[in-house]
């Protein structure tokens, strides 16, 4: 074998002296050949002739042996690359046809393909990240979701478990740094100390954290690389020094490298401090010490030859022991849940994204099917150049390799058109998907090296596709038969072959058209369901309170203050505060009991929280249904008070009324000292608070002054646009603290687009390929069709010199068109259902089946091929018999 | 695409080119095909270009060499001679080939006593 090779490098480098021996060796062996002919008696001329009989055909062997003795690469591709781009050049019109075909075909799977790869196929890009697990609790009462650990649970886990090198928690936060002016609120991750050293990641400048760090009272930073360039000028002497964060000096402990980034699924975090922010004292019990605060998440790196398995089993005794020790809070959460962090990240969204590669490919196979029909036309015309060179001696397997020659450079033209186009679409379509992080590491998404190789890899895989058809073709050349006939002879097998391919391509389309539809259908529910709220004329934004100077008392008062100014600005019409907003997700549940069927506490029921100020209701214009709204009476002196919305009285009262009722919401952990019982007071309609959720869920809602916990996201509901507000709410912010700063300055609107933003991003991908697919699905079964018509020109001439008028000549052209389209819609509809299933998942408000959708894509194939057909139909009936009967 | 004849003999062909060179020692193309005309004794007809084929395939397989020399007429003629490996390469063929026919050659046999 490496003899072999080697031999044929040596070959392919010695390639004109090796001709020239082999020339003189078969001279020296023909001559005496001829000469012992003649010692038989044969005249010279004639032993000339005997000796090339017996010598075999010349011409044919030396050409087999240059071929053999040579790297075939080398020489002869590049003569047959020569001879395409010829080729190529002299058909202008059929290369670029193909090649921008390709191109669209290539271009759109090579851009999924760098999503799918960025998002789902690359590793985490830590040290030993195949062995980074991701470390959670589940809730026994069936909750499909993991949940987050508590602080004393957490320690425990810490302490007591031998299958992790490091278990690091982590919570996102948020920072204001007032260092200088402007105010700036940044995210930041509150972790355990090892960090750093669980990802095996070096920080740029400085050091990571030291275990100590993580008592109360310790307060150190590092910072993010960005943030280092931006806020401190990328001052390599920033490490030791101090900086305010929340008031509070902080010693800068490093600088995290540049595109750092912990954890992938958050926004990019600017800095990073240990859990003693968590540990300090405040007013209520601190998070560290609250074993129901479920606020952390976890991840370990297994010790080597643990299997997740292993650490599994081991984490759930742990748990065992935890619910027996503390029963009240560990009961429900004694399970947990150990997977690799990469899955605990792209889970949900790989396979949204395998379908989206799944319908990119379809559109690849759909465009190979064009370029294949594009190349069968063009080798008809070609039958006698081919059956020529077949007699002149060329050999079937050179004639093959000179197709794959030409289909290899249409292939590199689609390849580098495809990629240029791909770099395009992702700059184009990113940003569609905004700045939502609900597909993690989306943004970094890039044309590189990986992806270059799967581009190239698609472009072989479909050049080889493509050309299959062709080339069988060639196989089948009857040189004799092509020679004699004048006309090009059409082989029987060729037309069905080629409607066969628009039967495929239907097929598929059909396919893409479907999915397309039900996405498009999902996303149009999403975006007209009533989301229960009014998001026009709503500006939202948060402030950055620094916690040092203002208590709890303080909070509110400067929350009473910021409502009162903002109300004065002119055209606002309502103002109030509340946490969390509609549509920000299922971010706050706590259990309750039942005044009327109390309960132990594992068994308790649990929902979404939120709290508000009076005036929420109103101001985002979530209508009371019954009873009244909250009011500044409502405060820490007067009866404990709730609404909840419909959902809620409908899942816990079914059949009462609710107003009345009294139920004592979970434990120390919403921040009060002790739980106390509360009357509903009133109820609201559902507004939707995770735009995904197919159906309002139950929430309960706190005024701001019987439950402290932060100052909230304030909604001004303005008579002018919200934008013109932003300013005049700026002004006011500034004139009661210079160093609060304002963030996420968002409109009710913008808020309403971003949840549905990746169901969007989906939407217009899918229609983009479904479009592409139909059209080139039209393209094809256009060449088809004239293609018939072409060759059917006698008989129609026949037909219509016979008395069959202009109509029936269309008719009989678009019959046979509806035939090709029927059999691929039959064969479609089954796909189509096979779709639906898939979809079903990432789907909403969609019934499971549902027939219409697959009628309608049929109805939709069959228009766009009408049109497709009735262009020949047309130059079919226009032919004037009379031409081309004699013609023939 | 329909297999040549020569295609189908190749493996006996190099065999026989192989075997040839063993017995003759170095030969240029022109005598190899002479020889197995001669042995064949005109029951292998064959297109004497295919045994440059053989030779460049056996060549490329490290089993035979060739230089440039003198033929006895005084022409210059490519000698090709058996290696080392060929001739390990040729007692293998050579058992295989033995045990096959005379595998083939019992079969026969029983068949006819019938």
């Amino acid at each position: 074998m490496v003899h072999a090779l080697l031999s044929r490098i040596i070959g392919s480098l010695r390639r004109e002296r090796l001709d020239a021996e082999c020339d003189q060796e078969v001279q020296e062996h023909l001559e005496m050949l001829a000469e012992r002919f003649m010692a038989q008696g044969l005249e010279p001329a004639e032993a000339h002739y005997a000796a090339l009989r017996q010598f075999g055909g010349v011409t044919q062997m030396k050409e087999e042996l240059r071929e053999r003795r040579a790297l075939p690469p080398w020489d002869v591709l590049a003569q047959d690359v020569r001879h395409a781009l010829r080729g190529l050049w002299n058909a202008k019109g059929f290369t670029a046809s193909a090649a921008m075909t390709l191109a669209l075909g290539i271009g759109a799977s090579t851009a999924v393909f760098a999503v799918l790869d960025t998002v789902v196929l690359r590793p985490l890009p830590f040290a030993d990240a195949d062995r980074l697990m991701s470390f959670r609790n589940l809730d026994r009462r069936g909750s499909p979701h993991p949940t987050n650990l508590s602080y004393p649970n957490f320690f425990d886990y810490r302490a007591q478990n031998r299958v992790f090198e490091h278990l690091v928690c982590y919570r996102d936060s948020r920072f204001t740094l007032t260092d200088s002016l402007p105010p700036i609120q940044e995210p930041g991750e509150i972790v355990s100390w090892d960090l750093f050293p669980l990802l095996g990641v070096q920080p740029e400048l400085g050091r990571g954290f030291l275990p100590e760090e993580e008592k109360a009272g310790a307060h150190v930073v590092v910072l993010s690389h960005q943030l280092w360039q931006s806020r401190f000028g990328a001052d390599r002497g920033i490490v030791g020094r101090q900086i305010r964060i929340n008031g509070k000096p902080f010693t800068v402990a490093g600088v995290a490298p540049r595109g750092f980034q912990f954890p992938e699924d958050a926004p990019p975090m600017q800095l990073w401090t240990t859990l003693a922010e968590d540990a300090a004292e405040t007013e209520a019990t601190p998070l560290t010490e609250q074993r129901g605060a479920r606020v952390t998440d976890s991840i370990g790196r297994l010790r080597h030859g643990v299997t997740p398995a292993q650490a599994q089993t081991q984490m759930d005794q742990i748990g065992a022991s935890l619910a027996l020790l503390d029963p009240d809070n560990n009961k429900n959460v004694a399970k947990t849940l150990v997977m690799p962090e990469l899955e605990r990240l792209v889970g949900t969204s790989r396979r949204t994204l395998w379908i989206l590669f799944g319908a990119v490919m379809l559109v690849l196979l759909i465009g190979c099917a064009n370029v294949a029909n594009l190349l069968l036309v063009r080798s008809t015309g070609r039958t006698r150049e081919f059956a020529l060179r077949t007699a002149l001696g060329a050999s079937r397997r050179a004639l093959v390799r000179q197709l794959l020659a030409e289909s290899l450079v249409l292939g590199s033209l689609g390849t580098i058109g495809g990629v240029l186009l791909s770099v395009l679409a992702l700059r184009l379509v990113l940003p569609m998907a905004g700045d939502s992080i609900a597909i993690p590491r989306l943004a970094q998404a890039s044309v590189d090296i990986r992806v270059l190789a799967f581009s190239i890899a698609a472009a072989l895989a479909t050049v080889l596709l493509f050309s299959l058809a062709p080339a069988a073709q060639v196989m089948r050349v009857d040189v004799a038969g092509a020679l004699k006939e004048a006309a090009a002879s059409i082989a029987p097998g060729r037309h069905r072959l080629r409607n066969s391919l628009v039967v495929g391509q239907i097929t598929l389309g059909l396919v893409l058209l479907v999915g397309a539809e039900l996405l498009i259908a999902s996303f149009v529910y999403l975006a007209r369901r009533d989301p229960g709220f009014r998001p026009d004329h709503l500006l939202t934004f948060g402030v950055g309170l620094s916690e040092t100077r203002y208590d709890v008392a303080g909070q509110g008062a400067f929350s009473d203050r910021l409502r009162k100014l903002l109300r004065a600005i002119p055209g606002v019409k309502a103002v109030a505060a509340g946490l969390p907003l509609p549509l920000e997700g299922n971010e706050m549940t706590v259990s309750f009991d039942i005044e009327e069927r109390r309960a132990p506490a594992p068994e308790r029921p649990s929902s979404d929280m939120a709290i508000v100020t009076p005036d929420f209701f109103r101001t985002m214009g979530i209508p009371i249904r019954k009873g009244r709204d909250f009011t500044e009476r409502d405060d820490a002196r007067a009866t404990r008070v709730l609404i909840v919305n419909q959902a809620f009285a409908r899942t816990y009262f079914p059949g009462e009324d609710a107003i009345g009722k009294r139920v004592e919401p979970g434990g120390t952990n919403i921040g009060e000292k002790k739980t106390m019982m509360r009357e509903i007071v009133g109820i609201v309609g559902d507004a939707t608070q995770s735009a995904l959720e197919a159906e309002a869920t139950p929430i309960y809602y706190f005024p701001y002054k019987q439950l402290s916990w932060d100052i909230g996201t304030f909604v001004v509901r303005s008579a002018i646009p919200p934008e013109q507000i932003e300013q005049a709410a700026r002004n006011a912010l500034m004139s009661l603290d210079k160093e609060a700063p304002m963030f996420q300055v968002r409109t009710g609107e913008e808020r309403a687009a971003r949840a549905i933003a990746v169901p969007r991003f989906l939407t217009i991908l899918m229609s983009g390929f479904a479009g592409i697919a139909v059209l080139l699905t039209v393209v094809g079964l256009y060449g088809v069709l004239s293609y018939t018509v072409t060759r059917r020109r006698r008989e129609i001439g026949v037909r219509m010199a016979l008395g069959a008028d202009r109509g029936a000549v269309v008719a009989l052209v678009l019959k046979d068109a509806m035939k090709t389209v029927a059999v691929g819609l039959a064969l479609g509809v089954a796909g189509a259902a096979a779709v639906q299933r898939l979809l079903g998942s990432i789907a909403f408000g969609i019934r499971p089946g549902d027939p219409m959708f697959t009628a309608l894509a049929c109805g939709v194939m069959i228009v766009a091929s009408l049109a497709a057909a009735y262009l020949p139909a047309l130059r079919a009936a226009l032919m004037d018999p009379t031409q081309t009967l004699r013609n023939e | 695409m329909p297999k040549d004849h020569s295609e189908i003999l190749q493996g006996t062909l190099d065999l026989m080119v192989l075997k040839t060179l063993d017995a003759l020692g170095p030969l240029h193309g022109y005598g190899i095909a002479r020889r197995i005309e001669q042995l064949s004794e005109d029951m292998v007809r064959l297109n004497e270009g295919t045994v440059y084929a053989s030779l460049l395939r056996l060549g490329q397989k490290g089993w035979i060499r060739s230089e440039w020399g003198a033929s006895e007429n005084k022409r210059k003629a490519k000698f090709y001679s058996i290696t080392k490996a060929g001739q390990k390469q040729l007692a293998r063929e050579t058992e295989s080939w033995e045990r096959i026919s005379g595998v083939i050659g019992r079969v026969l046999r029983l068949d006819s006593q019938r």
